[in-house]
């Protein structure tokens, strides 16, 4: 039996990452991990950082590191607005090390209260979540 | 005499063909960059839609007293980000953009967000106080770079170094046809004659709260589809500069060959009479 599908768009400001039918997705909010099926409440949340898993109309499950940005359900329509959404297999795993590597640098060298403390606490998130999607 | 101008004319005929090279060249780097921007703008465009609207959904969604970032304060002053181009010849291209803000800046002082170096050029010759001025390049600006633009812009605006926000930017009809936008950016207004849609929306966390964390992001989407579109509209208006420069040097050259024959024509009709009237005698 197939599922019912919906209608899903994933959008960053540069580009179209995904336009078509699909069974269901996951994404991370800030509120944690969400999964959206066909007929799902019309919903609105802010994204996080991490994981998204998309399964297509034919039954395939691909990954995907998302980040920021807002997910919107309206009449079935599902719409996903990232600042970053990437493939698995789009991913510079050795970019990401890298990311990685200058972030644990950078986060101990500075204290808690440093201002900056919250990006570099990002971008080590933001590495670390391509890195785990990559793999 | 005859000899002088037609030597005098020569000149002019080569100055203007050397021109006309330069003008040329100019447009097919035009045409050329004008497919990729092009692509880019297009790329560019379902983000800007689909955010725009999610966002006015979002704020229909909010008790009219709650809405972030829609505080109407008394406008001491404004700021303005303004997307211009990097260089000149493209007709009216980076004019109409300053025309634009001068019209509606008035009398209320402002700062501006310059993008593209005529633009940081344009502002700091007039003494306007510039929030930054190191992106002269309107041409890839990366997202990155819009989202912390973005991010600094929002602090301006909470710390009240403003209390308005505009977009000046240009947006491409057609090749034949650029307009200066002027859009408001901040605070966020409610849409006008909208019906106010029911709220059957679960927003988790509540929408006012969701706006706050999602406007900034919406804020830099918006400042990269404009320079996209800002980038095409520029490159469209310097082809077209360049295509009637061009056409106007091949006009001048053929009326200028046509002077360059009569000369000689002139000149050698003189001749022939004289050698005549001298045989005659």
């Amino acid at each position: 039996m197939t599922m019912a599908t919906f209608h899903l768009q994933i959008v960053t400001p540069d580009r179209m990452a995904f336009d078509g039918e699909a069974e269901k997705i996951i994404v991370r909010t800030v509120n944690g991990d969400v999964c959206i099926l066909a007929h799902h409440i019309d919903y609105a949340a802010p994204l996080g950082i991490g994981e998204a898993k998309v399964t297509d109309a034919e039954g395939k499950t691909r990954s995907a590191a998302c980040n920021g940005g807002l997910i919107s359900v309206q009449d079935n329509e599902v719409r996903v607005m990232a600042i970053t959404f990437e493939w698995e297999d789009d991913i510079d795993l050795e970019r990401a090390h890298r990311a990685e590597a200058e972030a644990q640098e950078k986060l101990q060298a500075m204290s808690k209260e440093d201002q900056n403390f919250a990006i570099a606490e990002a971008k080590l998130k933001r590495a670390l979540t391509r890195i785990h999607v990559k793999g | 005499m005859a000899g002088a101008s037609m030597k005098g004319i020569k000149l002019r005929i080569k100055s203007v063909e050397s021109t006309m090279q330069i003008t040329k060249a100019m447009q097919l780097v035009a045409t050329s960059k004008l497919r990729r921007a092009k692509e880019r703008m297009e790329l560019s465009k379902p983000y800007a839609a689909i955010s725009r609207e999610a966002m006015m959904a979002a704020v229909g969604n909010c008790d009219d007293q709650n809405v972030p970032f829609a505080a109407q304060r008394d406008v001491k002053s404004r700021c303005y980000v303004v997307i211009a181009g990097e260089r000149g010849l493209a007709g009216g291209y980076n004019a109409n953009i300053f025309k634009a803000v001068a019209a509606h800046a008035q009398d209320t002082p402002y700062c501006v967000l310059p993008l593209g170096r005529k633009a940081i050029d344009k502002f700091s010759h007039l003494g306007v106080r510039l929030l930054r001025d190191d992106f002269p390049r309107v041409e890839g600006l990366a997202v990155g770079t819009c989202y912390r633009l973005a991010r600094d812009l929002i602090d301006g605006y909470l710390k009240e170094e403003f209390d308005e926000l505009y977009l000046v930017y240009t947006s491409f009809q057609s090749m034949m046809s650029q307009e200066v936008q002027l859009e408001k950016l901040l605070p966020i207004e409610k849409p006008a004659g909208e019906p106010h849609r029911a709220v059957t929306t679960v927003y988790e966390p509540e929408a006012a709260e969701t706006l706050e964390k999602v406007v900034p992001d919406f804020l830099a989407g918006r400042l990269y589809s404009a320079a996209c579109d800002s980038f095409v509209s520029e490159v469209s208006a310097r082809r077209n500069a360049m295509d009637s420069a061009t056409k106007n040097a091949g006009e001048m050259i053929s009326d200028l060959r046509l002077k360059y024959n009569r000369a000689r024509q002139g000149a050698i009709t003189q001749e022939i009479t004289e050698i005549v009237a001298g045989a005659e005698n």
